[in-house]
Parts: structure tokens; C-alpha cells; sequence
């Protein structure tokens, strides 16, 4: 085990090279620009070649067991000084934060959204019960911690948060970070984004705020510190808001929508 | 696994910490090698990772601390939350470790970690066809559901504040 940790070591160096070396790239689509960061080619490369088709020899290694179990144990850790450079960016901006805090308040009801268009979009699509556990909030461990203690993980509201949440692991960073500079580039303001970018998920912030950093170095600071405290905020409220507003909105909406689909 | 339990688990936080604030180095390395201008590695460089590494510790005993004092309402609270909050309350008392942890590439610190969680999932993404094409659709009006009714909400919320 002692070995095959040697070897995770250095794969992850030669993916950071990689990855960095590849860089910053933009594509365009018309008056839209998608940029991809370092971090995206990082989670791609690794995802990638965690496939079991490449899983021979040398990458057999890398990705054993013991690693895999590693890194997902202890990638809570790994992220740990990134939390600590967000309390050195709020730091400085504390005052402006303040003086907006009730914004920072009504958007975190923001997170409701989820239910206002997630739930009639699962509706539509034929999902019922599934719809509930999918639509809730965006299927991190607050979620599944509340649906699995309703209706256990073994029902059909349990897989549908559990479908979110294995989506979200997967994809999550990477969707924000390119739907987060769509946005910028249908005018929202950079303040607004940052500050929703407190989703709830750090890797999902990580991935809007970084891009949007990278479009907007000029502004990092103010950037970094809105989507911080948005998150801190978030994790604070979130489990109040999902279950005093989302869970009755939810059944509120649910069976309103699935009595006109009787109809 | 074998649990590991008292000091010996502080060596092993404090190690893969030490393996983390390491790749944000490499990484921050790498970006001045390419590029050549950038945020340099001098002492304050170091002594940000420091701060990093040293914050993170704080907020992981923190953590610990309060989930052996119960207290309910704080116990359900993210290390992560801590890690940050510990850094804001010491950033807001010394300007120090603010120009410190700034020394710091912030791009620098989200590819290690990106590296890391790709890592981490790749066992996961068998589960993918247990879940269903239409749960996939939802997810992506969910996860745009959150974020643009977050960003209308404080867009309106700053133009009423004039801000």
C-alpha cells in the first residue's frame, strides 16, 4: 500500500502539470465565452483516466483501492487551505459585506430555486416520487441526510437525491464553472454571480468563482469574498431554509402539478 | 480501516495538509515557470501556505471540540465552515496574515484539489447508470435553478441598495 501511494503522488504532480500546462482556454460561441481553467482539465484528465480501460500496469496502481479510498477520505482535508484563503479574502471586505448583508440574505433564498424549476421540469418528465428527492436542494450531505431519515436511501425518494448527489460529485464543479461566465455574459453583474455562487457545495463554488476570477482578474478580490461569505452563509441557513421553506414549498407545488397532469 | 484515534490522528491531518499546501507550491510553480510573471514564491509565499496549513489545523480541533461538547445546533456545522471562519476571525485581528494568505495564488490551490476529487470519484462513475437520463435532465435545471435564482435575487437586491 506503502508503494502504490508513491505512485498516487506522482501521478497527481503529473496531472498538475499537465493540466497547468494546457492552461487557461476560451472557446466562443457567439457573444458567449466558455473558459476552461486548469481545475477543469485536472478533474477531466483524472476521471478520465480512471476508466477501467486504462486501468493497466503502472495506472493500476495509481488508481488502487487503497488510493481511491484516500482520496475521497481525505479530500475534505486536501481542501481545508482553500478554506482558510476564503476567510483572508472576506477579511478585507468585511465592512462592504455587512453593509449588503440582507442581499446576501434574500439571495440565499435563491437556494428555493431548485424546487421552482427543477420540480415541474421532473414532473414533466414523468418522475414522481423520485422528483422529491431530486429537486429538494442540490443533493449535497443536507439533503441526504433529511430524505434518507424520512424515506430511507431504499426508496424512490432516497434514489432520487442519491441520483443528484452522485451527478453533483461528478459534474457539479464542472457545470458551474461554465454556466457561472454564461451568465456574465448575459449582464448579470460580477457581484451578483459571485454571491450566488455560495451554492452549498464548496467544489461548486470553487468552480463559478474561479472562472469568474479568471474573466475578471481585476475583481478577484471582491469575487472571492462574496462567494465565500455567501457559502459560509449557506452552510449556516441551509438546513433551516430546506426544511422550513423548500420542504413545504415542495409539497406545495408537488401536488398542485401532479393533480393538472391528472387532470 | 483502523481507527486512528488521539495525537497520532493530528500527524496524519497534519500531513496531508502538508501534502496539500506542498501541490499549491508545485502549482504556483508551475504557473511562474509558463508564464513567467505572476504571483512570485518569496517568504511570504511560504509563509501564507503556513498560515494555510496552520488554519486548517485549528478549524479540524475546533471541529472535534465541539462535536465532543454536543452542543446541537453548531455540531452539524461543516469542518470546512470552521477552517474558514477560524482564518476570518484571525484575518480580522492581524493584517498580517491577510497580505500572507494573499501571497497565495488562489487559482494555484483549486487545481491540486480538483486533481484530488477526480481521483476520488473514479470508482463512482459506475454509479452514473444506476441513475436515469431524466434524473440527469433534472440535475441540470436544478443545479440552474439555484444559481440563477440566487444571482436575480442579488442583482435586484443591489440595484435597490444602490449599490
Amino acid at each position: 500500500m506503502k508503494r502504490d501511494f508513491g505512485f498516487l503522488i506522482i501521478f497527481a504532480v503529473v496531472i498538475i502539470f499537465a493540466a497547468e500546462w494546457i492552461g487557461f482556454q476560451s472557446i466562443t460561441i457567439g457573444s458567449i465565452t466558455i473558459t476552461l481553467l486548469p481545475l477543469v482539465f485536472a478533474i477531466l484528465l483524472t476521471m478520465v483516466l480512471g476508466m477501467s480501460v486504462f486501468r493497466k500496469g503502472i495506472m493500476k496502481k495509481v488508481y488502487s483501492k487503497a488510493n481511491i479510498g484516500f482520496a475521497s477520505q481525505y479530500l475534505i482535508f486536501i481542501m481545508l487551505p482553500l478554506m482558510a484563503r476564503y476567510g483572508a479574502d472576506v477579511a478585507p471586505r468585511i465592512k462592504d459585506i455587512l453593509q449588503v448583508g440582507w442581499v446576501f440574505i434574500i439571495q440565499d433564498l435563491g437556494n428555493l430555486g431548485t424546487v421552482l424549476i427543477g420540480l415541474p421540469i421532473a414532473v414533466l418528465l414523468g418522475l414522481r416520487r423520485e422528483a422529491i428527492g431530486a429537486t429538494l436542494g442540490i443533493g449535497r450531505e443536507g439533503e441526504l441526510a433529511y430524505i434518507s431519515e424520512k424515506y430511507t436511501l431504499e426508496s424512490k425518494e432516497g434514489r432520487g437525491v442519491l441520483s443528484l448527489y452522485i451527478i453533483g460529485t461528478l459534474f457539479g464543479a464542472l457545470f458551474f464553472s461554465v454556466f457561472a461566465p454564461i451568465l456574465l455574459d448575459l449582464g448579470f453583474r460580477p457581484e451578483a454571480l459571485a454571491m450566488a455562487s455560495g451554492v452549498g457545495s464548496s467544489s461548486m463554488m470553487t468552480g463559478a468563482s474561479s472562472t469568474l476570477v479568471a474573466r475578471l482578474p481585476e475583481m478577484e478580490e471582491t469575487i472571492l469574498s462574496y462567494a465565500a461569505a455567501s457559502q459560509l452563509l449557506t452552510s449556516f441557513l441551509g438546513t433551516f431554509t430546506m426544511i422550513f421553506l423548500a420542504v413545504p414549498l415542495q409539497k406545495f407545488m408537488y401536488k398542485l402539478l401532479v393533480r393538472g397532469d391528472e387532470a | 480501516m483502523t481507527k486512528t484515534t488521539g495525537l497520532n490522528q493530528y500527524v496524519k491531518y497534519g500531513l496531508i495538509l502538508l501534502l496539500s499546501i506542498s501541490l499549491i507550491l508545485l502549482t504556483q510553480g508551475i504557473k511562474l515557470l509558463k508564464y513567467g510573471g505572476g504571483a512570485p514564491i518569496d517568504g511570504m509565499a511560504i509563509m501564507g501556505l503556513l498560515t494555510l496549513w496552520l488554519f486548517s489545523m485549528i478549524g479540524i480541533m475546533i471541529t472535534d471540540v465541539i462535536k465532543k461538547a454536543d452542543i446541537p445546533v453548531l455540531r452539524s456545522f461543516p469542518i470546512l465552515g470552521w477552517v474558514s471562519i477560524t482564518s476570518l476571525v484571525m484575518c480580522l485581528i492581524f493584517d498580517f496574515f491577510v497580505t500572507a494568505i494573499q501571497a497565495v495564488d488562489f487559482l494555484s490551490i483549486t487545481t491540486p484539489i480538483l486533481t484530488f476529487a477526480g481521483i476520488s470519484v473514479a470508482d463512482r462513475l459506475v454509479d452514473l447508470r444506476k441513475t436515469s437520463w431524466k434524473v440527469a435532465i433534472v440535475a441540470v435545471f436544478v443545479f440552474m435553478g439555484t444559481y440563477l435564482a440566487s444571482a436575480l435575487l442579488a442583482q435586484f437586491g443591489l440595484m435597490i441598495s444602490g449599490n
